[in-house]
């Protein structure tokens, strides 16, 4: 599967939760395995809930983030998502 | 002191309508007059959760053949688990399924033998791959994880491409191949089971150009056969590091085969708490960190990658439970898994199919 485009709308896949919130991580639990998440990675797949569309959480992210990189920021989230959709955790 | 465990392994029964000529549970089985209560097992999953424990592998046996299944499903969701079934599909019915996804299960591993019905029902020792392709179905219809499970040997691994269509099909979110490991039933069908080299090294392509192809649709785990490997795996990700496994008698074990092991006491979670256990009790602490490492292991740059191997096989294959893993091929007894491999591999390694391997099957407990 490609990259997701602007207009999808990404969400944990089945089977993929996240664990009670503890302090400054975050652990998402998934099938035989777990990964502990902080910063972008934990704020990008805090907003895949199926509602927002991949644009969406782009432009959030480059508001909190200040929006020095619009296009490095775009890029990075898309790519992270791909990965995330390898490992069978996202959906888009 | 580790911390951990990351995961809670627990065998709920040993009971079972399956025969399976690999099944991982002991030679000795544990009957069902002593398996833990429901309230038991609930108390085990709430102290496995505050002792760190993320998921837990509902197993057996066949875990379904426990009635209240639902109850401990719940239960274990109470804890914080992660809640993991793996199962035969034998004794799901479309309305239990339903009550236990609405208890909270997660994720279900459903066991296949082959794709195709003859050589399965043969492994299993029962008619029952029509009835697991039916109960995938029905799990699909659900919004949870669905992994396949396939141990693989020789008598099917050159039908790898078929199951990996079957796990397609079935719309499988995950395929696990794993490659039999010899212990107790599989160790007496070794001969029938182990796979030849040219067998191994197709069914490597096979898994490679399937993951590229399936990327983003179906994630395959594959565990290669350790034999044929140059270092042995770190079995249980290393010996009371990550793993407790509860028999169903409550007995608390560092791996499924540890029984095997002479000399070891098991302290059971009736008289002693989780945490006790892992942090104090001798089987624990008998091989965890490197004190006990022989040559080469004490001094092998891997020993940290790979914890020396496997004990139960170590001792299984040598007599001595601290050996190196004779499959790593710096151990000083790796001609005992050279020799097997010679045998296997003569004149080229003819996978006989025909006459039919004697099976030695698990028989069921009570």
């Amino acid at each position: 599967m490609a990259r997701p485009d602007d207009g999808s709308r990404p969400r944990l896949a089945a089977g993929c939760r996240w664990a009670d919130p503890n302090g400054a991580e975050r652990m998402l639990l998934y099938p035989e395995g777990a990964i502990r998440l902080q910063g972008t990675g934990r704020e990008i797949l805090e907003r895949c809930d199926g509602q927002r569309t991949l644009q969406q959480i782009v432009t959030d992210l480059q508001r909190q983030y200040g929006a020095a990189q619009p296009a490095r920021i775009q890029q990075e989230v898309g790519r992270f998502l791909e990965q995330m959709n390898q490992k069978r955790i996202v959906d888009y | 002191m580790p911390s951990g465990p990351l995961a809670l392994i627990a065998e709920l029964t040993h009971r079972c309508p399956l025969h399976c000529v690999y099944c991982s549970n002991p030679l000795q089985m544990q009957k069902a007059a002593s398996e833990l209560t429901t309230e038991e097992w609930i108390r085990v999953f709430g102290e496995a959760g505050r002792l760190g424990c993320l998921h837990v592998h509902l197993t057996g046996g066949e875990p379904l053949a426990r009635t209240d299944l639902t109850e401990l499903v719940a239960g274990a969701r109470a804890a914080g688990l992660y809640t993991n079934l793996i199962t035969s599909g034998i004794g799901i019915s479309e309305k239990r399924l339903a009550a236990l996804v609405a208890a909270g299960l997660e994720h279900i591993q459903l066991s296949f033998q082959d794709s195709r019905a003859d050589v399965a029902d043969d492994i299993a020792g029962t008619r029952s791959h029509a009835y697991k392709v039916d109960m995938a179905r029905v799990i699909r219809k659900h919004k949870i994880a669905f992994t396949m499970n396939v141990v693989v040997h020789r008598q099917n691994l050159d039908h790898l491409a078929d199951i990996i269509s079957l796990a397609e099909e079935l719309g499988a979110d995950r395929l696990e191949i794993a490659n039999v490991q010899y212990y107790g039933w599989a160790l007496r069908n070794r001969e029938a089971l182990l796979p030849t080299r040219g067998q191994v090294e197709q069914s490597e392509r096979t898994v490679e150009e399937a993951e590229k192809r399936l990327r983003g649709r179906m994630r395959i785990d594959h565990v290669s056969p350790d034999y044929y490997a140059r270092y042995p795996k770190a079995c249980m990700g290393g010996w009371g590091r990550r793993l407790m496994l509860i028999d169903p008698a409550g007995q608390a074990l560092p791996c499924h085969a540890a029984g095997v092991i002479p000399g070891m006491k098991f302290d059971n979670v009736r008289e002693k708490s989780l945490v006790w256990i892992w942090q104090e009790s001798s089987a624990f602490q008998r091989f965890r960190g490197e004190a006990w490492m022989p040559e080469p292991c004490r001094t092998c740059d891997r020993r940290t990658e790979d914890f020396g191997g496997c004990r139960c096989q170590a001792f299984l294959l040598t007599g001595d439970a601290a050996a190196t893993d004779p499959v790593c091929s710096l151990a000083p007894r790796h001609e005992l898994v050279e020799n097997v491999l010679t045998q296997i591999n003569v004149g080229g390694g003819q996978v006989e199919v025909a006459p039919k391997p004697e099976w030695i099957y698990r028989p069921n407990v009570r």
